[in-house]
Formats: structure tokens, C-alpha cells, sequence
């Protein structure tokens, strides 16, 4: 069996939560069937963009060691098939 | 089912704003700025300008501070005003749907348009084909005139090519009831007479034009007195967030609340009463009994279908029910309801069972304001006993489970279930005090899928479906151990 190699951390902050961060909690079932055994999902406090005045906003997601602000499911399935 | 949009990611951020400004006690000072930090001349403008756009921001906070939008003067008056006014007030008033004129796109009038695929036939079905003649050919296309045209669709129906496209207006569409129109300037109005606050045109439209008239002021303003506040938390809210339900109760409580209380409670005394009162009817004879424990359908039935009313259950809302429970502790204290729902606004204003409505939506504001982590805290025991059929009422098919679980086997119970409330399924309870249905009990639930689908929600509907079964078992596992 193929071993995950990519990490993705859905922030569970509260800012993100209702920023639209509650859908990708769903992530997991819209993964394609290709990409989802190299997926790990995990959940992470929050990653602290909600709280810079910066041009980054809610809901964010790393992946791997990058961090995607603004993120969607399609944002980050894009994100993930580039990596691979 | 609402997707989400940016309009709703638009009204949340504001809560968020707001919130943020009244802990920091400059609400006054720094409301201005709102719409001049969510739309700087940077950024490229939603709508025509930014000028516009900020002025659309202006009249979705007003709302948010619990006024009409046609409450304004003075378009010179700034926010602080309204705030500053709106902080003695004890609460707000009337309807609770107001429209932003100015965020309103004025969708079309006329519901068809033919498009570049129209390939200007010989056959020019649309043309011959339309009974108001409002169909000419310029330059070898159709067009359709729009003082002619009467939305019936035929042209679209006889076009071979597909080419002519049908373009709702989101929000008359949504509108199960048709209360909501264009008034003579093209913009959309709401007809309170016959809204019966669902909530769908609200989440329907792409402009973020129809917006609730929110207490939250009032709600954080009441949290700083001395006087205890108390929350009633609808079964609806367990589902919204990642996280059993003692952690979310506990995280509510941490916003200040004195206590926490679970509506599931008043929903279990609800449940004895319905089955009670179906029991009593049906032996007077009646042929069936509706439930009565929605808002948005009761409203129905007194706006638009009298000959129901007769058939509604008398049983108050599990709301009413868990007010008296908490007025009976607490005698003094200011409750707060908070729910997915804006019917349950309208309700509250017209029994007086709880002092403030407050939506999940809302309630998710607040926990992002004072960075509380539903997930990273302890969980609150429930200091009630309640049932898993009370926790069930926040999904379809929960009263009606809630009641057969307390009838005796054998019973002839038979359960109908409107599963939300449509035009079609409302022409079909018209039917019903004229044609009785074959049920005798109909569980009428405005939203589809029920509370946890309702207009005030965070989650989206199969997530907060998921949620809140698991709430439901946590209460069935604990009744075997």
C-alpha cells in the first residue's frame, strides 16, 4: 500500500469555522479515488491568519509545510495534484 | 439547500466586525470605517464603484443593528448615530426581513432572453409560437419585448436551437409564498402580510440584498449587566460545530451566560402534550392533527391556509415550553434563544417566551470574537435529564419519532411528513382541510431536512445531519450504561 505523503491541516479555529471552513471538513469525500490513499487529513488549532490585518483570509488549510488561505475543496485538490 | 456564497461569507464577516469593535468598547468610534476597510479603493469593486459597494456594507450593518432600511431620514446619517441609539434601545421592533435597496441588482423583469445562439430560422417557432405576439426579428434574431411578455415560456419550449434561456429572480423563486416583488423603481419588496419568515428568500439572494434584522448588540450588551442572562440552546446548534455536545454547551456558557439550558428539555414536555392532544382529538372524531412546533408553517397556516388552523396542534413550541422552565429557576434573568432560525425571531416577538433570538451564525461570530475553540474545551454535563427524541426534533421526522416513542404499541398512529416547506408542497396542504390525507398526524417542517437546515446554520446540512445523530446517541449510549 502507498504511504500518505501529503499532510493536510484544516485550521478548526473559529474564525475559519464560519468563514467557510466547515465545508472542508468535507474534503475527505471529495478527494478523487486516485489522490486519496497518498491524503492524510488531520485537524489543526487555529494557524493564526484570521488574526494579521493581512490580505490572507479565512478559512486556511496547510499543506504540507505551505500554508493556503482563502482555501476551497477545488483550491486544495488543485494544490494537491500539482505536488504530486 | 444553500450553497455558499460570498454574500453570506459577507454578512458573517460584519457580525464579526461588529462584535470585535463592542468588545474593544469603541463600537461608536470605529463603526464608520466598516465599509471603508472591507472595501478600499485596493481592491477591485464588487458592484459598479467602491463608493457603492461601501454604501452597501453601510445598510447591511444597519440591519444587523436591528433596523428597516427604510428606517433611514437622513442619508447623511452615520453609524454611530444608529448605533449610539440603537445601544439604549431594549430591542427592535417588527418584521425582520429588511431589503438593502441598494444592494438589490433589480433582476430582471421579464424572466426569458434569447440568446447569441439564436440562429434566425424560417421556422420561427418562438414567434408563431408566442400568444402575446411579443417576439419581433431584428437583424435576422428574435427579441423579445419586454412590455409584451408575460414569463409564460413557450418561446422557450418551441425553440429547437435551446436558445432561449430562462433567468429567475432568486429571491421570487426561493419565496414559497410569493410575498416578495418589485415595487415601482424595479427593486425587490417584501409584502409582510403574507411573509411568513422562512428565511429562503434571505440565503437565495446572490446580492445579499434581503437581510435579518439582528440582535446582537442588544444580546452583548445584556451578557455585561448584572442581571443573568440565560441560553436556550436549540437542539439545531449541537450540530453546527465539530464537537460533542458538552463541549459546545460549555463554550456558550463561557460567552457569560449564567446558565445553559437545552431545548431539547422543553421539547421532551412538548412531545407529552402533542401525543396527549392527538390522542384527545382523535378521539373527538377529528380526522388529523398537524404539529405546531414551526414557526414558518404556523405563520402559514394563519397567512395562507386558515382552513388548517382548525388541525394545528395547541401545543406550545419546545421554545415556550424551556422558557418556562427557565423563568420558573430564574425568575429575574433575560433569556436568550439561539437557534438556526429566523421564524423563531417572529415568534419570540409575539409570545414574549424569550427576551432575545440569537441564529447559530451568529453565535459562531461570537465564539470567533472571544476565541473560544469549540473543540479545545471541557465538556459540560447536561444538568437535565433529556431524551434522545429531544435532541431528535432539530431534524425531520423527530416529533413524529419523539411521539411514537412514547405511544403505546398498537396504536393507529400514521405520520405524513412535509419536508419542507415549497410552492408544491404548500398547494398540497391546501388540499388537506377540504381532502383530509390519508396520515393522521402531519409533521410539517418549513426547512428541508428540518431546524438543521435552517437559515441561521454554520454547517453545511449533511455535516450538521451527521452531527447531530451523534449528539443524538451520545444521550442513547449514556441511557445503557
Amino acid at each position: 500500500m502507498t504511504k500518505p505523503t501529503i499532510t493536510i491541516k484544516i485550521c478548526c479555529g473559529t474564525m475559519c469555522y464560519i468563514m467557510g471552513g466547515a465545508e472542508l471538513h468535507l474534503l475527505k469525500e471529495h478527494l478523487p479515488a486516485h489522490i486519496a490513499p497518498l491524503v492524510k487529513i488531520e485537524g489543526a488549532s487555529c494557524l493564526g491568519v484570521c488574526q494579521d490585518d493581512n490580505e490572507d483570509r479565512p478559512p486556511c488549510v496547510m499543506i504540507n509545510d505551505e500554508l493556503i488561505p482563502n482555501a476551497t475543496i477545488q483550491k486544495i485538490i488543485t494544490h494537491i495534484t500539482k505536488q504530486l | 439547500m444553500t450553497y455558499y456564497n460570498n454574500a453570506i461569507f459577507t454578512k458573517r464577516e460584519l457580525l464579526v466586525r461588529i462584535l470585535k469593535l463592542l468588545k474593544k468598547d469603541s463600537l461608536l468610534e470605529e463603526i464608520d470605517r466598516i465599509p471603508l476597510e472591507m472595501r478600499p479603493r485596493t481592491k477591485a469593486p464588487i458592484r459598479c464603484c467602491v463608493h457603492k459597494d461601501r454604501a452597501v456594507i453601510k445598510y447591511k450593518i444597519m440591519a444587523l443593528l436591528g433596523y428597516n432600511i427604510s428606517d433611514e431620514e437622513d442619508e447623511l446619517t452615520p453609524l454611530r448615530e444608529y448605533a449610539a441609539e440603537a445601544l439604549l434601545q431594549e430591542k427592535i421592533t417588527g418584521n425582520f426581513l429588511t431589503v438593502v435597496d441598494e444592494a438589490c441588482s433589480s433582476c430582471v423583469k421579464v424572466n426569458y432572453t434569447v440568446s447569441n445562439l439564436c440562429q434566425g430560422c424560417e421556422g420561427r417557432s418562438c414567434q408563431v409560437n408566442c400568444p402575446k405576439d411579443a417576439i419581433q426579428i431584428i437583424n435576422g434574431k428574435a427579441f423579445i419585448d419586454h412590455q409584451k411578455c408575460v414569463n409564460c415560456g413557450l418561446c422557450q419550449k418551441a425553440c429547437p436551437f435551446h436558445a432561449i434561456a430562462y433567468l429567475p429572480v432568486p429571491c421570487e423563486e426561493s419565496c414559497p409564498v410569493n410575498a416578495i416583488s418589485k415595487n415601482e423603481y424595479g427593486v425587490e419588496e417584501i409584502d409582510f402580510d403574507k411573509c411568513i419568515h422562512c428565511g429562503k428568500c434571505m440565503n437565495s439572494c446572490p446580492f445579499g440584498a434581503i437581510n435579518e434584522k439582528s440582535q446582537i448588540l442588544h444580546i452583548y450588551k445584556q451578557i455585561q449587566t448584572k442581571t443573568p442572562t440565560i441560553a436556550l440552546v436549540a437542539p439545531a446548534v449541537l450540530g453546527q460545530f465539530k464537537a460533542e455536545a458538552g463541549k459546545i454547551l460549555n463554550a456558550i456558557s463561557k460567552l457569560g451566560f449564567a446558565d445553559v439550558i437545552e431545548v431539547a428539555q422543553g421539547a421532551d414536555i412538548t412531545t407529552q402534550h402533542e401525543t396527549a392532544e392527538w390522542k384527545e382529538k382523535m378521539e373527538a372524531g377529528e380526522t388529523f392533527m398537524t404539529t405546531s412546533c414551526c414557526p414558518a408553517y404556523t405563520e402559514l397556516t394563519q397567512k395562507h391556509i386558515k382552513g388548517l388552523i382548525p388541525h394545528v396542534s395547541h401545543t406550545p413550541s419546545p421554545m415556550v415550553f424551556t422558557a418556562d422552565v427557565a423563568r420558573e429557576k430564574y425568575p429575574n434573568a433575560k433569556l436568550v434563544f439561539i437557534g438556526p432560525c429566523l421564524a423563531k425571531r417572529k415568534e419570540a416577538f409575539l409570545n414574549k417566551s424569550v427576551d432575545y433570538v440569537m441564529t447559530a451564525e451568529e453565535l459562531g461570530a461570537f465564539f470567533a470574537v472571544e476565541g473560544i475553540d469549540v473543540t479545545q474545551n471541557e465538556a459540560l454535563a447536561s444538568s437535565a435529564a433529556i431524551t434522545p427524541e429531544g435532541r431528535g426534533f432539530a431534524a425531520s421526522g423527530g416529533v413524529t419519532a419523539a411521539i411514537e416513542s412514547i405511544l403505546p404499541e398498537g396504536t393507529n398512529f400514521k405520520a405524513f411528513m412535509v419536508n419542507g416547506l415549497s410552492k408544491k408542497t404548500i398547494k398540497l396542504l391546501k388540499t388537506f382541510p377540504i381532502r383530509p390525507p390519508k396520515a393522521n398526524f402531519v409533521e410539517v417542517m418549513a426547512c428541508e431536512g428540518g431546524c438543521i437546515s435552517g437559515p441561521g446554520i454554520i454547517a453545511p446540512s449533511q455535516m450538521g445531519q451527521a452531527n447531530l445523530r451523534k449528539a443524538i446517541d451520545e444521550l442513547k449510549e449514556k441511557a445503557i450504561v
